[in-house]
């Protein structure tokens, strides 16, 4: 399976895969107006990695800003693993985020109130 | 523009609080490089941090609503250019509004569904919101998840109010305005 390695823009997030290690990992803020299109290559890696191997999957996630199309896909994301999940699937979310930015903690608690799965939202320290 | 009524309009900016505005044509890059602008100037302001992203996401969420109706629409560039207006009100609320031509029965449907959520709840919002997070994608679309009208209702500290002025037999300039 091929890895994703995007690297971040001013509107669009850093996203890297890691098959090997099942890891998916995203950050930063994410804006595009065609957010579909950019994140396909992310849902075809979530579908492909979920269907091809039984191995656990966490969800890296230090996303900051998002525009309403990108929460869209990020739910579709999230409920291809919540899917995953409920079959008995290992998966695992950590949201990373700084202790100031109250809007990222609460978008991702949002977020959690829709998985089952174990969803960590974490306040970086020091 | 004559050099003498700049002072007219110098005036309507400081009597609104205007912070930063902008009329025209957006480009995606365009939209960035402003909202860049926006998110420096109001840490330069030394808004807190939560109404530095609500006003960000605001914006966003209205320019990028602009420029994809008009391209939906395929309006010529006249007709394809929004107006953004961001202040500080003395009452220390921060304002976004922005403005552009709609097909008048578009207007008509957009103003009915901004009533509509400005009559909710905090509560009626956030499932409305939940709600339209389910509803299937249309195959094809490329953005327009719906969401946005909800997401900005609910980051608006008072009703979100929508006003649609008539231009001619087919077209009228919806605005919009969220109170943060």
């Amino acid at each position: 399976m091929l890895d994703l390695n995007i690297p971040a823009t001013t509107s669009t997030p850093c996203i890297r895969t890691d098959t090997a290690r099942g890891v998916l990992h995203m950050s930063g803020d994410s804006y595009p107006e065609n957010a579909f299109e950019f994140f396909q290559p992310v849902l075809d890696w979530v579908q492909a990695y979920l269907g091809d191997s039984s191995l656990p999957l966490q969800l890296d996630i230090g996303l900051l800003y998002l525009n309403t199309s990108s929460i869209r896909i990020m739910m579709d994301i999230f409920d291809s693993a919540e899917e995953a999940f409920v079959a008995g699937r290992d998966i695992r979310l950590v949201w990373h985020y700084q202790p100031e930015n109250e809007r990222v903690a609460e978008l991702a608690e949002e977020f959690s109130e829709d998985c089952s799965f174990p969803f960590e939202i974490m306040a970086y320290t020091g | 523009m004559k050099p003498q009524d700049l002072l007219a309009l110098r005036e309507t900016f400081d009597s609104n609080a205007i912070l930063l505005s902008f009329n025209g044509l957006f480009s995606a890059t365009l939209i960035e490089e402003i909202g860049h602008a926006l998110r420096r100037h109001l840490e330069a302001l030394e808004a807190s941090s939560s109404a530095t992203a609500d006003v960000f996401s605001i914006y966003i969420e209205l320019t990028q609503n602009i420029r994809h109706y008009s391209r939906q629409k395929n309006l010529p560039d006249a007709m394809a250019s929004g107006t953004v207006v961001i202040s500080h009100r003395s009452d220390g609320h921060y304002e976004v509004c922005a403005g552009n031509v709609l097909h008048l029965a578009d207007g008509k449907a957009l103003c009915r569904h901004v009533e509509q959520l400005a009559g909710m709840d905090k509560a009626e919002l956030k499932a409305a919101y939940k709600l339209q997070l389910r509803m299937p994608r249309e195959p094809g679309a490329t953005t327009g998840a719906g969401l946005g009208l909800i997401d900005m209702a609910r980051k608006s500290s008072q009703p979100p109010a929508a006003a649609l002025q008539v231009l001619d037999e087919q077209y009228g300039f919806f605005s919009l305005q969220i109170v943060i």
